[in-house]
């Protein structure tokens, strides 16, 4: 087992590649897929300090059980985000962010 | 009755609405909306007259139901009922933009959808732990990326809906690290103890900045606050209308409760300076930018959207002071000041969904001649324009008078200098529209104005309230108190 700053390493680094991918990929689902990312580097950071932050020996279980409601909120808003793109791709037959141009002032 | 059963009757409400749409095929789906709007206002009755703050024991340290948390309890409820009556008067154009036979084209769940937004709503007015926060933020934010999205043969709104889902996301993606740091730090998510944790914090500050940082940009996200504001006016401008005030009131009001939560914890501790003046460059340059960019606006919706981002400048403004002046609390002021944005922002927005529906564009050409197509909804815009520039007696003008009384208390005087210009620039671009509806002549052939009994009833009580609450304002400044 490693130590807590190996996992908050690599919870940072899961965290910004989703984030660059949001900045720099045009496909929607791509950007997506990144974003889910950054949650999931979340979640990773909770589980370590959970596991590391030790309570009367036990791992700090407030950690672990926001865990799960992020996992089940991250499902609800994947179910919702995927409809969303879907119903797009019906409507203009693509997936691109520069293709989203029939809003401005 | 303890304040929980509010959200619980607001969800059975909408889960038996739901049902009803389901199983009753033959129904006028606008008796939903007339139930729901009834519900919401018994439930309204239940919060003023029934609730007992003591009473919540199940849920320590989970839940709070102090003055605050029933105000914006209030609010939310206030909000839903205005943003269901619009829904209804909107439901012709949100038709015409849906698949499918007459009368099943979706109506009766967007008529639903509201009441959960406002449980949300609820709930996170009063949640005091993480968990509960962010789970709350979260039923509110993914309910809105549906009501967005919902006119599927509009692709504005698609596109609306598409944009808030990246951004909206992006901006959980950064609270939640940052929560899950916070945690980190203080092995605990009560905000309470999280508190007890770091007015006693000895070590290294940077990890605390590096959390603040975090917290600050996902929440300004939700609230607008430039440099994270350019998801606005896209978003407001192709989301269905009433959905469009729900967010501008709502989902601001949602971003200012979770800041102010978390700000609490965060302003104990020893980066206390650094909070508050990232706080006030946040303010400074989203009153900057909102302001600025609303000044060249030609379309109505989009004006309204640079105008909420003013206003979270000056309800950042007030946080940003820091410490109570004059008798007033920083917390306090921005209840006040979302009190009042609620009253003159749906009625702005009540305008628009019946001049939309009439005339079919959102553009402030549409708005030309107003006063002689229906004199009475002109000089509601006129209340509604006059009280977001903050004209005396109006109730826009006590929000921006009380921000100012504290940043000047705090003796911010930069900020303080832009925020007069921009309340300046205020009165430009709101009394535009006032000079399109009244000097301006209609377009020939303009068509009648229809609006039901019920939007009526609620147009002249919004009036009423602007010009109440701006001539005495005591049912409100009651929440000021340090």
């Amino acid at each position: 087992m490693g130590t807590l700053n190996g996992y908050l390493l690599v919870s940072g680094l899961l965290f910004t590649i989703g984030l660059t991918g949001v900045m720099v990929r045009r496909n929607i689902i791509i950007i997506f897929m990144c974003l889910e990312l950054m949650l999931s580097a979340a979640n990773l950071t909770l589980v370590a300090f959970s596991r590391f932050g030790l309570v009367n020996g036990l791992p700090n279980h407030h950690g672990q059980l926001l865990v799960f409601f992020t996992i089940t909120v991250a499902a609800a808003e994947v179910a919702v985000g995927l409809a969303i793109i879907v119903a797009l791709y019906r409507a203009k037959q693509t997936v691109h962010v520069e293709d989203l141009k029939s809003l401005g002032g | 009755m303890p304040a929980y059963f509010l959200e619980i009757a607001i969800v059975l409400l909408g889960l038996g609405l739901l049902m009803v749409d389901a199983f009753a095929t033959t129904l006028d789906r606008r008796l939903l909306g007339h139930l729901g709007i009834a519900g919401v206002a018994a439930v309204l009755a239940g919060l003023v007259f029934g609730v007992d703050s003591s009473a919540s024991e199940p849920l320590w340290g989970f839940y709070a139901t102090d003055t605050a948390a029933l105000f914006y309890k209030g609010l939310a409820l206030v909000c839903t009922l205005l943003v269901l009556v619009l829904a209804l008067e909107y439901a012709p154009v949100l038709e015409s933009y849906r698949d499918g036979r007459p009368g099943r084209r979706g109506l009766g769940e967007f008529l639903c959808l509201p009441l959960f937004l406002c449980a949300g709503l609820m709930w996170m007015a009063s949640m005091t732990d993480l968990l509960g926060l962010f789970v709350a933020l979260e039923t509110v934010t993914i309910t809105f990326y549906v009501v967005v999205a919902y006119m599927r043969r509009n692709l504005g709104s698609l596109e609306a809906g598409v944009k808030y889902l990246i951004l909206g996301a992006l901006s959980t993606g950064f609270l939640l690290y940052g929560l899950a740091w916070l945690f980190g730090l203080t092995g605990q998510t009560n905000l309470a103890a999280i508190q007890t944790v770091l007015v006693d914090w000895k070590g290294d500050t940077t990890p605390l900045l590096f959390t603040m940082a975090l917290l600050m940009v996902g929440l300004s996200f939700k609230v607008g606050a430039a440099p994270f504001q350019f998801w606005i006016p896209d978003v407001y401008q192709g989301a269905p209308t009433p959905i469009t005030a729900f967010l501008s009131v709502g989902s601001k009001a949602a971003g200012f409760i979770v800041l102010i939560r978390l700000l609490e914890p965060l302003l104990a501790s020893p980066i206390r300076h650094a909070v508050l003046l990232m706080l006030g460059v946040l303010a400074g340059a989203t009153l900057i930018v909102g302001n600025l960019a609303a000044i060249s606006q030609s379309n109505f919706k989009r004006l309204l959207a640079y105008s909420s981002i003013a206003h979270a400048g000056f309800l950042l403004m007030a946080l940003a002071a820091g410490q109570p002046a004059g008798g007033v609390s920083p917390n306090g002021v921005v209840a006040l000041y979302l009190g009042t944005y609620l009253v003159m922002t749906m009625l702005a927005f009540a305008v628009l969904v019946i001049v939309r529906k009439a005339g079919g564009s959102d553009e402030l050409t549409a708005f030309n001649g107003l006063s002689q197509r229906s004199p009475f909804l002109a000089f509601a815009l006129v209340l509604a324009m006059a009280s977001l520039a903050g004209v005396p007696l109006t109730a826009g003008f006590f929000g921006k008078f009380f921000s100012l009384v504290l940043i000047a208390g705090a003796g911010q005087w930069a900020l303080l200098t832009v925020a007069v210009v921009a309340a300046a620039c205020g009165f430009y671009y709101y009394f535009k529209v006032i000079r399109c509806m009244y000097w301006n002549d209609p377009v020939s052939e303009a068509p009648p104005l229809v609006f039901s009994q019920l939007t009526r009833v609620a147009i002249i009580l919004l009036c009423v309230a602007v010009v109440v609450l701006g001539v005495y304002p005591k049912p409100l400044t009651c929440l000021l108190a340090p």
